[in-house]
């Protein structure tokens, strides 16, 4: 490990992984706790024909992803709110969308996009310094919120007709939460691609939820397990050479099974 | 007379075009004890949400101090009928409470002397010792009880609870009556109830809710209701039983 980190490109991974980890976390564990899981890949996928777009017009990735799944958690957020119970659809529907757009975009840019595969399914590897630097500010943009409006996110996750009778904005909430979710999935795309974002953004917080006592602590626990699975995945795609973003979401994967192997046995203790 | 607290006049609600209330009007008056009964379905819990904003009004309109009821929402504590909101969800008996005092400085934040008026109430809701419990740790009536506890966190001036004893013990409810008595003295109480005789023995007033809403005051609570138990008349077209102790509602149905 210590010897990989010469490298500088290893630097770039660790603290892209690093700040990753930061961003699904504290997003994360909002997504998980207001069972919005289904939502977040809606926006990771419709993020996709964002990439066609980009490709399309030649502009900056980035700008169009940001730009589709913003859009995209904007209106899975507005028709969730008005009728939660029939909003799977919608964001099913979305979802494909996005994507169809993305690869009709593509097909319609002449050339062959090898770097493609790399949003699909991330390249930790080759993150540039810039974007390290934007997910350090969104990691800690992502934080500022949270810490703020923490009594907030409780209250619209617990029981959320009594956060609105105590005042508490809950739809602009909502958006902006979600828009925080969407800008944290752009960033984590990076990482992972947006094939697995999901599983970064959901199987921290998802462990967490199950032992901490309070939705703080389920956080700062998802931080953690993300940091380390992202290292170890890390780790092993440097060691036997293998795709950085599907070993970081194996390594994850094992933690989640582990956990739901553990499970009984901690709470067969607890009884006792 | 003096202003009524909260008034409701000419109310409609459906819910996707199913007309779940229909012409309510009724006031409730400065430190009333209003109970409001009637069978499953018949729209209780809706009625409780339009009074406090929670939903919107097809036509008529209900006036809280004289102000619509969302810009006075500080005015009221209230316990919701289902507390099962959120399972899993990791968050302490004392979490739960806190959200009483959400926005009652105004501000996102939460204090020292919201921490103190949360431990009041768990306090007086005998929840204290459960405070770094979870909530999903705790028995269906000690949960009731904690989210009562919520509600008496900001010292409200009309208290609405839905149902409250449904999952609470004999003990309990006899505890939870007398503490609604005496916070009868200062302030309004809304309560919904299948629990009719210990109702009888605090209202002050009456309404049945099943579409319509048959209003009853203090005068029409007698002795007879109390040893019979079950009184509405919407009760007694639901039961098929002939007896009427109240006043025949004006428009039948
Ligand atoms: N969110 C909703 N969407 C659609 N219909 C609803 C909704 N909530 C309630 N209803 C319907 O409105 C009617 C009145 O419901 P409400 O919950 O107000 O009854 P209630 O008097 O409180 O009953 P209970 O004694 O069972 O608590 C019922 O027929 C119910 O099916
Ligand atoms: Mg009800």
């Amino acid at each position: 490990m210590i010897e990989a980190l010469q490298f500088e490109f290893m630097r770039n991974a660790l603290f892209a992984g690093l700040f990753a980890s930061l961003i699904c976390g504290v997003t994360g564990s909002f997504v998980v706790v207001n069972r919005m899981v289904f939502l977040a890949g809606g926006i990771a996928h419709a993020a996709y024909g964002g990439i066609g777009l980009a490709l399309f017009l030649g502009i900056p990735y980035i700008i169009g992803t940001m730009g589709f799944s913003l859009a995209a958690a904007l209106l899975m957020t507005a028709v969730t709110l008005r009728a939660a119970q029939r909003s799977d659809t919608f964001i099913g529907v979305l979802w494909a969308t996005g994507m169809a757009i993305g690869i009709i975009l593509t097909d319609l840019t002449p050339g062959y996009h090898a770097d493609l595969m790399s949003y699909l399914f991330g390249s930790i590897l080759a993150v540039p310094a810039a974007d390290i630097l934007w997910m350090l500010g969104m990691g800690a943009a992502a934080l500022a919120l949270t810490l703020y409006f923490y009594r907030d996110l409780i209250a619209i996750s617990y029981d959320v007709e009594f956060a609105k009778l105590r005042g508490v904005p809950v739809r602009a909430l909502y958006f902006v939460f979600m828009a925080l979710v969407a800008v944290s999935i752009v960033f984590i795309i990076r990482v992972v691609g947006l094939i697995l974002v999901i599983a970064l953004l959901s199987i921290p917080p998802y462990i967490a939820e199950k032992y901490a006592g309070s939705l703080g602590m389920m956080m700062a626990v998802a931080v953690l397990l993300s940091a380390v699975f992202n290292i170890a995945g890390l780790w092993i795609a440097f060691i036997f050479d293998l795709t950085s973003g599907a070993s970081i979401i194996l390594v994850a994967a094992a933690g989640f099974f582990i956990s739901l192997a553990v499970d009984p046995l901690i709470s067969k203790r607890r009884r006792q | 007379m003096d202003e009524p607290v909260i008034s409701v006049k000419n109310l409609y609600f459906s819910y996707n075009s199913v007309p779940v209330l229909e012409n309510v009007t009724f006031d409730v008056a400065d430190r009333e004890f209003l109970a409001i009964i009637g069978p499953n379905g018949g729209g209780k819990s809706t009625l409780i949400k339009l009074m406090l904003g929670l939903l919107k009004p097809d036509a008529g309109q209900v006036r809280v101090f004289n102000k619509p009821p969302a810009k006075v929402s500080y005015c009221f504590g209230y316990v919701p009928q289902d507390v099962l909101v959120n399972k899993g969800f990791p968050i302490s008996v004392f979490e739960v409470v806190l959200m009483g005092r959400l926005r009652h400085h105004r501000r996102a934040r939460i204090g020292g002397s919201d921490r103190e008026a949360a431990a009041r109430a768990l306090e007086i809701m005998g929840m204290r010792k459960y405070e770094n419990h979870k909530i999903d740790d705790l028995s269906g009536g000690q949960r009731e009880r904690v989210f009562i506890a919520r509600a008496l966190t900001i010292d409200p001036d009309i208290l609405v609870l839905d149902e409250p004893t449904a999952s609470v013990d004999t003990g309990g409810r006899a505890e939870l009556y007398n503490l609604l008595k005496d916070l009868n003295r200062t302030r309004t109480i809304v309560v919904v109830s299948h629990d009719l005789m210990v109702m009888y023995s605090n209202a002050t007033a009456v309404a049945c809710v099943n579409r319509q809403l048959y209003y009853h005051d203090k005068g029409e609570i007698t002795q007879d209701m109390l040893d019979l138990g079950y009184q509405c008349p919407v009760e007694l077209i639901a039961h098929g039983q002939p007896h009427r102790v109240l006043k025949v509602h004006e428009d039948g149905s």
